[in-house]
């Protein structure tokens, strides 16, 4: 155990997590220069694109140190969104220490604080890490300044490199074994294992990522997931080095996977305790917690010819994806569907994206909602996620909607931006303090519908990207609810309908008008746009009509071009839905919810 | 039939407008380039010897800004290739400010039969609006010149939807260009490039384009005026004398044959589609080195070819004939689009015919949209 050293990495998009993990595979010799892919760690296009790792992978580094010896540097990588924080702060209990890497050129930043404070509160060891020190606009004391006045770390520990050129690399696998406390316990307790990630694999089932707490495992010994009690033989245990190795146990301190056919990774919960059927531990770890899905929305294909594809896509999904559901749901505009549940919106981005991409399906989806209880006046309560069910009026008692806490961590100067923000959004129990000179962390109670309405992307507008949120789940409180409905050309598009609270009821429903005209392209006749609440009209607006849509010129030369613009077109066509007789392109369901036009 | 397309990507000036393969300031290249066509033209292979080249046409670019000893041998070059059609059409683009009398007459005495001149608009602001050299007054010498240099198959190309321009300005172009008695007219609506400069100035703001309403005025207006010239509309943006229409055009638009020479220019051949590079200068090079100027080549399936050649056939007022496409394809338009056709029928934008498809009046003017569900 002396020779194990557990630790991630906390940092800023871009500031070069992947780079200087990718520097350390290679000065740890753990694959040959050829077998060396760029990016190794984060190797989802979508995740590159916008830069996020949103499944995690760890690796197992031997490090041969100066003092002669060898250890094991396990690092385990962390997903770097709020959609996602109890993901990382699963990852960080399984962990002794965290480099904090810092960009030279631009400093500290408000996102990377509030992953710096997770690793504070499981009480992990960081080493500051400052990168990039070959850029000629580096500055890097200044930014040592920083880590050690603003954020109160020990400026003896921090690290220079450039991930870039390997400078300063092995100082900083050094100064892991030496700076970074070995893992403890007990390889002859009762078995405590905490899963922190799960993957799925189509020949070997689900591979469990664990960090062994206390106790030992080995192939053939039968396990127990202490959420739900499910057993399962283990078939093989090891360690993630440049492929998996397996060993013959995993023992108190190592970070490594657990093979058991186990066949989705719904059972395998991040945060679960495995322990052994035979010599079970008293108590599960502290700190897991069910994954919550809080944004619903209704996934349609657009041609309905693809509705079995979605479904079996799904499904795949789902195989890796723990933290998605879904049903069966129909909407008339729409046909067959999928109700799912999400994370968060950048979740629910991340899977549309996913599935469009891997899958191939072209979808739709509705406008997200969160979930609401109503209480009837028959005095029973429902759970309401779809607007589709939303209950009689007439009949409906009371309403409670979720709360959230949001944490904003921002520079002063932006609080007064916030504050408006949060007010708007209709916050409550507004408070703040200063972590650190100039930086101000503001706390705010906020209806969740709200925040998954455009919060996130008003909030980096607002603070120039300066701003970072992060949220709790806290209680329901009592609302007043509205369904509100949008008709196109005097029909209800029931996939365009969303509950809102009935003070915004109205300009909600003025912009959405105004949204929907923006998204619609005209088409051969006038399309009327209508917002309504309970049948009575709030807003309207008009598409007018196409009156001329035709290719001046075509000649010889043209041809070819010409042909590909109309195939382009009719391509276009394909990723509209007619209701009715009107074409609403893909963009439109998601559009009533920004509050910007583009 | 086939015919044979020669392109002179050369300008005076570049139009802010234009995306076409032409280049100001190139006269250095000139007889380089003349050189290099007319060694292109000694590679073509000729598919079906037997049946004479029965349309010519020079493009550009500007051909009429190569001078006429340039020009001329080029057209005795291509006699001497290939045997034309005694009623060969043999035309030339030509643009105000780039002809004299002198110069058309030599042209004409070389056996070009048809001129369109780039006159654009009578109207000198619009001139100005679209960054031509010269103004009205060079732009009525030009027709009179082709007109005195024994040019009875004359065509005037316009622009229309210019900035700055209204309904009557518009009236007063089609006007003028009509009173004098010209065998074709192509009105062409304004088309905002990209990476033009007016794409750019279109960004910004800048273009005072005219209205939605006022082009359906100027497009009524200009079907109106021709008819009662005695010009039939027969394509979208082609109005000409019966007899008249331009046998060249016509051709593509039927997506038939046609050889190609020059920078940027494009052939088909039996279903084969050859681009040129477009740089004048790699165009010289490569035909030096005795390399073929083409860059990309295009070969269709019979479906693709099929539903091209309907979409650019239907630009035609006559539509397309039914039994030329089971001739060529083996294949009927309703088996190639069953229960579509009918749903644009009813929504009164195609009419089937026992011999022909073509677009109504109304279909023509959303011509992109319903194409778009045709190609
Ligand atoms: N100049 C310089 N660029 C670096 C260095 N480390 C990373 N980068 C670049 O910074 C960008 C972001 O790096 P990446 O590792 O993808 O960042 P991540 O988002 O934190 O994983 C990439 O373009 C890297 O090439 C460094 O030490 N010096
Ligand atoms: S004269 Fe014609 S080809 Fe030349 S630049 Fe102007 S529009 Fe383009």
């Amino acid at each position: 155990m002396k020779h194990i050293r557990n630790f991630s990495i906390i940092a800023h998009i871009d500031h070069g997590k992947s780079t200087l993990a990718d520097r350390m595979i290679q000065k740890c010799k753990l694959i040959s220069d050829r077998e060396f892919k760029d990016q190794l760690l984060d190797n989802m296009d979508i995740e590159r694109e916008r830069g996020i790792t949103i499944k995690s992978q760890t690796i197992c580094l031997p490090y041969q140190a100066r003092d002669g010896q060898t250890y094991d540097l396990n690092l385990v990588d962390t997903p770097g969104h709020v959609d996602f924080s109890y993901e990382v702060s699963r990852a960080l209990t399984s962990c002794e220490g965290a480099l904090l890497l810092i960009d030279a050129a631009q400093g500290v930043e408000a996102q990377t604080l509030a992953n710096l404070y997770l690793a504070m509160e499981n009480d992990l060891e960081i080493i500051p890490v400052i990168n990039k020190i070959d850029l000629p606009s580096a500055e890097p004391e200044k930014v040592a300044l920083q880590i050690e006045e603003d954020l109160g770390l020990d400026g003896s520990l921090i690290q220079y490199c450039s991930a870039k050129t390997g400078k300063g690399v092995e100082d900083i696998l050094e100064a892991i074994v030496k700076h970074l406390p070995p893992p403890e316990g007990d390889p002859d307790k009762e078995l405590q294992a905490l899963i922190f990630d799960a993957h799925y694999d189509a020949f070997r089932g689900t591979i469990i990522s664990v960090r062994i707490i206390n106790g030992t495992i080995k192939a053939g010994d039968v396990i127990r997931f202490m959420s739900n009690g499910t057993e399962y033989r283990v078939e093989e245990v090891g360690l993630f080095k440049f492929r998996r190795e397996a060993e013959k146990k995993l023992s108190a301190g190592q970070i490594g996977y657990i093979l058991a056919g186990v066949k989705t990774v719904r059972d395998t919960r991040p945060g679960d305790t495995i322990t052994l059927r035979d010599r079970p531990c008293a108590k599960a770890l502290p700190g897991f917690k069910e994954v919550q899905q809080v944004v619903f929305s209704s996934l349609y294909p657009i041609s309905t010819d693809d509705y079995e594809d979605l479904a079996a896509a799904l499904e795949k999904l789902q195989l890796n994806d723990a933290a998605l559901s879904f049903q069966k749901d129909s909407s008339a505009a729409l046909g067959f569907g999928f109700r799912c549940g999400f994370l968060g919106l950048l979740h629910l981005e991340v899977v549309q994206e996913r599935l469009e991409r891997e899958f191939d399906v072209s979808l739709i989806l509705t406008v997200p909602s969160v979930k609401y209880n109503f209480y009837l006046s028959d005095g029973t309560k429902i759970e309401v996620d779809n607007p589709a069910h939303f209950p009689d009026p007439a009949k409906i008692q009371r309403v409670e909607e979720p709360f959230i806490r949001a944490t904003i961590l921002i520079p002063e100067r932006y609080m007064g931006a916030v504050m408006t923000l949060c007010m708007e959004r209709r916050g409550e129990n507004t408070s703040y303090h200063y972590p650190m000179p100039g930086r101000i962390e503001f706390t705010c109670e906020l209806p969740l519908a709200e925040v998954i309405y455009d919060f996130y992307d008003r909030l980096k507008s607002i603070t120039q990207g300066y701003g970072s949120f992060d949220y709790e789940m806290l209680d329901y409180r009592l609302s007043d609810l509205v369904k509100l409905d949008i008709l196109v050309n005097g029909e209800i598009v029931d996939a365009l309908s969303q509950l809102v609270h009935r003070n915004n009821s109205r300009a909600r429903g003025l912009h959405a008008c105004e949204m929907l005209k923006e998204e619609i392209p005209r088409q051969m006749f006038k399309i009327a746009i209508q917002a309504a609440i309970g049948g009575n009209i709030i807003a309207r607006t008009n598409v007018s009509a196409l009156r001329k849509d035709v290719t001046a010129k075509c000649y010889g030369g043209d041809i070819s071009r010409k042909r590909k613009l109309l195939e382009k077109q009719k391509e276009g066509k394909k990723r509209m839905k007619t209701v009715g007789n009107v074409d609403i392109p893909q963009t439109a369901f998601l559009a009533v919810l920004r509050s910007e036009q583009k | 039939m086939a015919g044979l397309y020669l392109h002179i990507p050369f300008c005076s000036s570049k139009c802010p407008y234009c995306s076409f393969v032409s280049f100001p300031g190139m006269e250095q290249v000139m007889p380089r380039y003349a050189r290099a066509v007319e060694s292109e033209l000694a590679t073509l292979v000729r598919q079906e010897q037997e049946t004479p080249i029965e349309t010519v046409f020079a493009g550009g670019g500007t051909p009429t800004i190569l001078p006429t000893e340039l020009l001329i041998p080029l057209f005795d070059a291509i006699r001497k290739k290939f045997s034309l059609a005694a009623e060969a059409e043999i035309s030339i683009e030509a643009n105000p400010g780039t002809v004299t009398r002198e110069s058309l007459a030599r042209l004409r005495q070389a056996g070009i039969n048809r001129i369109s001149l780039g006159i654009q608009s009578f109207n000198d602001s619009e001139l100005g609006k679209l960054g031509r050299r010269y103004r009205t007054g060079v732009a009525r010498q030009a027709v009179m010149a082709a007109k005195a240099a024994g040019f009875d198959n004359l065509s005037i190309d316009l622009i229309y939807g210019v900035p700055g321009q209204s309904p009557a300005t518009w009236r007063q172009t089609l006007e003028e260009s009509l009173s004098y008695v010209p065998q074709h007219l192509s009105c062409y609506q304004l088309t905002i490039e990209d990476g033009t400069p007016f794409a750019e100035m279109m960004e910004r703001g800048d273009l005072d384009l005219p209205g939605e309403e006022d082009i359906e005025m100027m497009d009524e207006m200009t079907v109106e005026v021709c008819r009662s010239a005695g010009l039939r509309h027969y394509e979208i943006s082609n109005f000409a004398r019966p007899g008249r229409e331009c046998r060249h055009n016509i051709n593509y638009w039927r997506n038939g044959d046609y050889y190609a020479v020059g920078s940027g220019a494009v052939s088909c051949i039996s279903g084969r589609r050859q681009r040129r590079t477009e740089d004048p200068v790699a165009y010289c090079r490569m035909v030096e080195n005795g390399r073929s100027p083409v860059i990309e080549e295009e070969n269709l399936d019979r479906e693709t070819s099929f539903r091209e050649s309907v979409v650019i056939g239907m630009r035609m007022l006559t539509g397309i004939s039914r039994a030329d496409l089971v001739a060529r394809y083996g294949m009927d338009v309703q088996d190639c689009y069953g229960g579509l056709l009918d749903r644009l029928q009813d929504g009164g934008l195609v009419e089937l015919s026992p011999t022909h498809l073509r677009l109504t009046d109304y279909g023509r003017r959303v011509a992109n949209t319903v194409l778009a569900e045709l190609v």
